[in-house]
């Protein structure tokens, strides 16, 4: 388990492009935290450290953005799915193993998440400050 | 009769085209791409190698579910847009009954299963006498501990077809008289869609491009645990 604290969106970039360094290209990353809490920032930092330059916005309305990078970047916001027949019918088992996939609102389909997956928990300290909080991977262990 | 037939339902992809009974050609690709991307040049490369003009195909069958989400719209919207403006009949072929077809030579049970991810899979049985595929039950979605309680029932050996076959060997490989097809035989192909529609012909149980529909399973254990984990979780948040 890993914890930052972060001051600024900007700061939650930065350790959300950390992680990306990590990542070898299939993983799974559940994301919780309230509105607000930067889960779209954090995104934005995981693809800019993936190399994707496009502008990074949330999915609510689609349910999925695709973005190529040095892996391709599924991007879910599964805030109005809530049920296994939602979920099937975003295609969401069907971009499993190719590509990352980062994930808003997966509280709301933890149960259908493979076992593997890596868990980013976003807490709201302040206006500014957020606390978060990265289980199931090791940042420490960079990829070349 | 000349029968184009196509499968998207999973990671593979694959069209066939079968005249009289005699498959004339087939063409199957296993890569990571998308089937929207591939589908229709191997299709049109098909015709084209084969010598066949798209309009004299008298039936376009395809594998319409269980299987992936996208797949299954891509394979159907295709048949559907290939053969509604010739107006030619469709097979709405069970992904599961088309990979009966790859071993009907055999004796045994054929147990189809595909991972439906979640620990359960897509699945029907079928019955192999050494010349035709018996259906002995529905396709279902159903988790691996069920289906080898179900498989016990059986004498026969059993051959593991499918994306599923490695999950379900792993897990009662050992204990139950069962067999791993090999590769070429294991995952789906067009020519099974193929010769499942050729049956469906002879039983007139076609249908038209307007009729062609996607067959969705539901995963009704899946969907039970949400709802309880879900309803668990609001009483917890109620407590707090």
């Amino acid at each position: 388990m890993q914890k930052f604290i972060t001051s600024s969106p900007e700061e939650t970039e930065a350790v959300a492009e950390k992680l990306a360094c990590t990542l070898k290209g299939t993983e799974i990353i559940a994301m919780s935290g309230g509105l607000g809490a930067g889960k779209t920032a954090f995104t934005r930092g995981l693809a800019r450290g993936l190399g994707i330059d496009e502008g990074v916005s949330s999915p609510t309305f689609a349910l999925v953005n695709e973005y190529k990078g040095k892996f391709n970047l599924y991007h879910f916001d599964m805030y109005r799915v809530d049920s296994w027949d939602d979920l099937y019918s975003t295609g969401f088992f069907d971009y499993q193993d190719n590509g990352v996939m980062i994930i808003e609102w997966s509280e709301n389909i933890r149960e259908f998440l493979p076992e593997n997956h890596i868990t980013v928990k976003i807490n709201i300290l302040d206006e500014n400050m957020r606390e978060i909080i990265i289980k199931g991977i090791d940042m420490s262990q960079m990829q070349v | 009769m000349k029968i184009l037939a196509i499968d998207t339902s999973a990671s593979p992809v694959s069209a066939a085209l079968l005249c009289d009974g005699k498959l004339v050609g087939e063409f199957y690709l296993n890569i990571k791409t998308t089937h929207s991307q591939t589908l229709m040049p191997i299709v049109s490369n098909l015709l084209s190698s084969g010598r066949v003009d798209i309009n004299d195909i008298d039936l376009f069958a395809v594998n319409a579910g269980p299987g992936s989400f996208t797949g299954i719209r891509i394979g159907v919207a295709s048949v559907k847009g290939m053969a509604m403006p010739l107006d030619k009949p469709c097979a709405g072929v069970s992904t599961l009954e088309s990979m009966a077809y790859s071993l009907p030579y055999s004796d045994g049970i054929v147990c189809a299963v595909m991972d439906a991810r979640c620990s359960q899979v897509y699945n029907a049985l079928f019955r192999l006498d050494g010349t035709a595929v018996e259906r002995i039950t529905e396709d279902r979605a159903i988790s691996i501990e069920e289906l080898e309680k179900d498989l016990e029932h059986y004498d026969e050996t059993v051959y593991l077809v499918g994306d599923g076959a490695d999950i379900c060997f792993q897990a009662f490989g050992e204990k139950l008289n069962v067999v791993l097809t090999p590769v070429n035989i294991r995952y789906q192909h067009a020519y099974g869609t193929a010769a499942a529609a050729e049956i469906m012909a002879k039983e007139n149980r076609l249908c038209t491009p307007a009729q062609l529909m996607p067959i969705y399973l539901r995963l009704p254990q899946a969907e039970r645990e949400l709802k309880a984990k879900q309803e668990k979780l609001k009483k917890g948040e109620m407590q707090e």
